[in-house]
């Protein structure tokens, strides 16, 4: 188990390890001078351009900036944004919260609507309830965030006046936790089914049967306690994926977290601050993974007793 | 001389469920048509559409639907209905442009990966797991923050942002096939490396990408709209459904048809290759069927 | 006779509706007497799982369904019986054991509680009195260690053990029917002789009636007292089991028995049968492997390592052109591996392998591609071992092909002239490997092995997954080719009785060590190392009348696993 820990700490930090390397190299791959573009908005001299240059290091051979780049990082420092002129640690840190907070809110309405749906999918196999519940989630799928989002909007917040329409409060963020949450859902939906379907398919599902148990017992504790260990283990992806919808979403409900931070970064080619968002966001996303994977790990027996 | 009277046919004993042809195989049918349907409009748009997509006023500004204008018109008084045909070319060609480059790149690096086995093997699919982990929009605004804002940079940077999915699933169908019995007798009549990748590994794998890649598109399109929508992909005055849905949002309440039309051609959409795909895969592993 | 338990009457189950309808059981009708043990016997597909299962309304959800007929239990109709009333019987008064230990318990809970629920739910015990009898339980079916196997989970034991897991779980609540679906299938042979003993031990004591559902005529023989024999869904014949094996009645019967390869038929003979007038006599050595060796390191990531496994140790053979030689052993025994490593289907670390004169291993690419032109191999699973998006006339020309002996015209021929050589048909050219039946298949991969001529053919299990009437004639195919053509074969099996019709020499394999090595009636017939002994003592006879003794434990840590000494010629045993 302590192994296990230790390889998805490894695996963790190697994640990070190369998402610096990409943050570093980003910058070379912008044709043309980079600096010209950043500060394109400002008026600038040439003298001003080339301190800038020097300052931010690109002067220096691509290995040089890579070291003073994890130098700097290691020191919890990651540059200075442009367009608001702050640390870009800070920045982060200050928006990060309310990206947490969606993110989470998202992810328990996604485990609670999709892990539902397509549990109850799994057993009804076949049947019209499952046809229902699968079409539903397919629909789903296949609709943007984006516009799930606005027709929420339209209807609780514009027609109806029920919940408020931006800003930053628990009113606020019902709406955006909602169209990120069930759009999610039917991801969940559709994963949890198969994965449940091949629990049902089991021989232990049939001895537990044989075994003349009342069909509760079978489905809960034969059943479901197994079939989490899979459903848990893609929760990690999930998450991932909702971080990634945040950034979406956060822009249609106006919600101040640092996936609004970074599209305004990416508009105003903020390099400093891009930067600085995707080793963030690398980070959040491996951290997670390995808390998720613990917890996968906890819940499978093979792996906890495992050496 | 040897009969075989005794042996049954291959009949395995648990029987293929039978009603899952029932319940899945109009699913394909339904992906086949809406993506026909998209496929005529793109090609026949100049044809079909009532209206220039790009004339302004072509009928009074945000006109609710009506006879003249099924879909009503923008603040420009442009046709909603006409920029949605138009618009359809934009997805088409994004969608299959974007999972092209995807798949392409992520096919030849997973079956390297796959065929070459010991560190190359390690090393490649360790670092297409790290990218995968940054997920796709990331890797995307990446790819924009370096290439610049445009529809043709969107297309470019959801290609390469979904590399390392099309590499992960590629690789793992490689082991799949290439731990196959059958795959070791090619080894063990002595065949070529190109032959065992052309002849045994690649008709083996294929089945299942286009499968994934029909899937692909939907997801291609879906970013692609969303890019749009945050205003990273089309630019004014690009008939993009995506960038229509953007351009609605402060007029919702005054004009709803806005919102709703652009964003039902992009779930339309999706969900035609969708269904697509898993008719796609239906038809090619009956054993995935209710799935 | 004794009291009836159990009546089945007219029993029929089909699989899907209308055009798709597919009977698996038509009108099956037996009867189960209290303590006996009736074996309802037959090949793949003819219905035997099936019908049990629908006993106790585990079929599938969806898509199976009984069609008529009754099922008796105690003047009960268990097909009519509610699910609750039928629940209530299923595990208390009539359990089941299945065929795969290793994936028929829950791998998240603890064998104890496992072993307990029925306990608790069906006799309404406290989970204190559930644990004390599921102990006791355990320590009748021979664990050791009860308290701490309870708090154990199912990955922590072998096959072996968590079948006993398995029996002792159904026992415990003392049913009147114990029906066992292939229980011993999955297990390798010595391990099988436990079982049986085991169930046989536990009926007596208990006076359970046991329902034994097997494909394996020597399991009957040494386990049943009535025999009912299925082909296709319908009972072909119904018997008393010393009556059916000594006069079978049905047609069908007496073919299956036929082909069931007996253990001690040919203990009088140097050779296999001979099948073909003036066959090709044993030649000089042509395939020569000395000394492998080979280490699997552990499954592990970029940075981590996992534990290694030995698959060979010093693992040395020769084999002479005509002459069949049989590397037997359990499962890790690492005959497989040794088979593969012949052919450089994997890197052995260390040894030679030397074919006709030519050292393999220090072949490369093109050299090596060449070289394989004189050793093929047939694999165990024909399902898998043929290219499905290939048809047969591309897949018995490929090794033709690549190796340039034909083109054209010509090539066609050749294929047709080896599909028929291995009793298939001309026009099978254009169809796909999954159009035909696993003998067949086995047939095909046969046909394109023998294409390019080789010398030497590695057999891999070749007729495990086979019933046994096909078996019984891929076998006569191959014994048929070898003496017509010369063939060597490196013939790898776990089935001692195949053995002994199959080969000349044999070399028995445990743990990557080969123990005992010599000519194949010195070896059956006066084995020298207690494992040899073990594994012979073990194969079950389709005999009911030859009664087996209890096998006696064999003391695994003591077994002499060092190297080989010559005991009489050509006669090598592990010191």
């Amino acid at each position: 188990m302590l192994r296990f820990i230790a390889q998805r700490l490894v695996a963790a930090l190697i994640t990070i390890w190369v998402a610096t390397i990409a943050v570093t190299l980003l910058i070379h791959l912008v044709p043309g001078d980079p600096v010209r573009i950043m500060y394109s908005g400002f008026q600038t001299t040439p003298e001003q351009i080339e301190e800038i240059r020097t300052r931010l290091g690109l002067d220096q051979p691509v290995w040089r900036q890579y070291l003073m780049y994890m130098g700097r990082v290691l020191q919890g420092d990651l540059g200075h944004s442009i367009v608001g002129d702050q640390p870009v640690l800070t920045t982060l840190l200050q928006r990060f919260p309310a990206t947490l907070l969606l993110t989470i809110a998202s992810l328990f309405i996604a485990v609670v609507v999709g892990g539902s749906l397509g549990f109850f999918a799994a057993y009804r196999r076949g049947t019209v309830w499952d046809f229902g519940a699968m079409t539903l989630a397919i629909v789903g799928v296949s609709m943007p965030h984006f516009w799930l989002g606005l027709i929420l909007l339209f209807i609780f917040s514009l027609s109806l006046g029920w919940l408020p329409v931006g800003g930053s409060g628990f009113m606020n963020l019902i709406l955006p936790a909602m169209t990120l949450g069930l759009a999610n859902a039917a991801i969940l939906a559709r994963l949890t089914r198969s994965a449940m379907i091949d629990i049902f398919d089991q021989d232990f599902v049939r001895t537990a049967q044989a075994k003349g148990l009342p069909q509760t017992l079978v489905l809960y504790r034969h059943a479901l306690r197994s079939g989490l260990v899979p459903i848990v283990a893609m929760l990690g992806l999930q998450f991932a994926y909702l971080m990634g919808g945040a950034i979406v979403v956060e822009n249609v409900f106006a919600w101040n977290g640092v996936g609004r931070l970074a599209i305004q970064a990416v508009f105003a080619r903020d390099y400093p601050l891009i930067q600085g968002f995707i080793l963030f966001f690398a980070t959040v996303v491996a951290l997670a993974s390995v808390i998720i994977d613990v917890t996968y790990a906890l819940l499978d027996p093979r792996i906890r007793y495992g050496k | 001389m040897t009969t075989e009277t005794i042996e049954a046919p291959a009949r395995p004993e648990r029987p293929q469920r039978a009603y899952a042809a029932l319940f899945r195989s109009p699913s394909g049918a339904v992906g086949l048509v809406i993506v026909a349907v998209l496929v005529v409009c793109a090609i026949l748009a100049p044809y079909i559409a009532p209206h220039d997509p790009l004339v302004m006023a072509a009928g009074p500004r945000l006109e609710p639907p009506s006879l003249a204008h099924w879909m009503g018109t923008d603040q420009f008084g442009r046709d909603v209905l006409s920029r949605i045909i138009y618009g359809s070319r934009l997805t088409l060609m994004i969608g299959t442009i974007a999972v092209g480059i995807s798949l392409s790149a992520g096919l030849l690096l997973g079956l390297v990966a796959g065929y070459a086995s010991g560190w190359t093997e390690r090393v490649l699919m360790r670092i297409v797991d790290v990218l995968f982990s940054f997920t796709e929009i990331v890797i995307a605004l990446a790819c924009i923050a370096i290439l610049g804002v445009g529809l043709v940079n969107a297309m470019i940077a959801i290609g390469i942002a979904s590399i390392p999915f099309y590499a992960r699933v590629t690789h793992s169908i490689v082991l799949v096939e290439k731990n196959k019995p059958y795959f070791e007798s090619a080894v063990a009549a002595g065949a070529s490396h190109a032959r065992l990748i052309f002849l045994h590994l690649l008709p083996n794998v294929i089945p299942t990408l286009i499968v994934i890649g029909t899937l692909g598109v939907s997801t291609a399109v879906l970013a692609a709209a969303g890019l749009s929508f945050l205003g990273l992909g089309a630019q004014p005055p690009q008939p993009e459904w995506g960038f229509m849905l953007s351009s609605s949002r402060d007029l919702i309440s005054r004009a709803p048809w806005m919102m709703i039309f652009p964003g039902l051609a992009i779930a339309i959409t999706v969900l035609g290759f969708n269904l697509l795909g898993d008719g796609v895969r239906e038809v090619l592993d009956p054993r995935q069927r209710a799935r | 006779m004794s009291e009836t338990l159990l009546e089945v009457r007219n029993l029929t189950v089909s699989f899907g509706r209308g055009a798709g309808r597919n009977v698996a059981v038509n009108g099956l009708s037996y009867e189960l007497a209290r303590g006996e043990t009736l074996a309802i016997v037959g090949e793949s597909g003819s219905g035997k799982s099936v019908s049990s299962l629908a006993l106790l309304g585990l079929l599938p959800r969806q898509g199976a369904q009984v069609e008529g007929g009754q099922a008796l239990f105690n003047g009960r109709d268990l097909l009519t019986l509610s699910d609750t009333e039928r629940r209530k019987i299923r595990g208390d008064r009539i359990a089941m054991i299945f065929q795969e230990p290793m994936t028929s318990l829950t791998p998240v809970l603890r064998i104890g509680l496992q072993m307990t629920e029925a306990l608790v739910e069906h006799k309404g015990m406290r989970q204190r009195e559930a644990d004390e009898k599921a102990r006791e339980m355990l320590r009748l079916v021979e664990l050791d260690d009860p308290p701490r196997r309870m708090r154990q989970f199912p990955h922590e034991l072998s096959g072996g053990m968590r079948q006993r897991v398995m029996i002792a779980m159904a026992m415990a609540l003392e049913p009147d029917i114990l029906i066992a679906d292939e229980p011993t299938t999955a297990l390798d042979v010595t391990v099988q002789a436990q079982i049986l003993d085991l169930m046989r031990g536990l009926k007596d004591s208990f006076g359970t009636a046991i329902l034994l559902i097997t494909h394996d005529m020597g399991v009957v023989a040494e386990m049943a007292d009535r025999v009912v024999v299925m082909n296709h869904g319908v009972k072909v014949e119904e018997g008393e089991a010393t009556a059916l094996f000594a006069e079978p009645q049905a047609a069908y019967t007496r073919r299956l028995l036929a082909a069931v390869p007996r253990l001690g038929a040919l203990s009088q003979s140097d050779a296999p049968r001979q099948v073909v007038e003036a066959g090709a006599p044993v030649g000089k050595t042509v395939l020569r492997a000395d000394g492998l060796c080979k280490t699997f390191a552990g499954r592990g990531g970029l940075f981590s390592r996992g534990t290694a496994t030995v698959a060979m140790s010093d693992v040395s053979f020769d084999l002479r052109a005509g002459e069949t030689l049989a590397l037997v052993g359990e499962s890790g025994s690492g005959k497989s591996t040794s088979g593969r490593a012949v052919l450089r289907l994997i890197e052995v670390d260390e040894g030679q392998i030397d074919l006709e004169g030519t050292d393999l291993r220090r072949l490369g690419g093109a050299a090596l591609r060449r070289a394989r032109r004189g050793m093929q191999m047939v694999f165990q699973d024909p399902f898998a071992s043929l290219n499905p998006r290939m048809n047969v006339g591309r897949l018995v020309a490929e090794p033709m092909t690549i190796h340039g002996i034909a083109r054209g015209r010509d090539l066609e021929d050749r294929v047709v002239e080896l599909l028929e050589r291995v009793g298939l048909e001309a026009d099978h050219t254009r169809r796909f490997p999954h159009e035909f039946s696993g003998g067949q298949r086995q047939r095909l991969c046969i046909a394109r092995a023998l294409g390019v001529g080789p010398k030497v053919i590695v057999a891999d299990e070749p007729t495990s997954a086979l019933d046994v009437s096909v078996q019984a004639q891929v076998l006569e195919l191959m014994l048929e080719l070898q003496q017509s053509l010369g063939l060597a074969y490196l013939f790898i099996s776990h089935d001692m009785a195949v053995v002994e019709e199959m080969s000349h020499r044999v070399a028995v394999m445990r743990e990557g060590r080969i123990v005992e090595s010599g000519p194949r009636r010195a070896v059956l017939n006066n084995p020298r190392h207690p494992y040899t002994s073990a594994l012979l003592a073990a194969v079950p006879k389709p005999d009911p009348t030859a009664v087996r003794g209890k096998i006696p434990p064999l003391d695994l840590e003591k077994l002499p696993m060092g190297p080989l000494s010559e005991v009489e010629p050509g006669h090598w045993v592990a010191t």
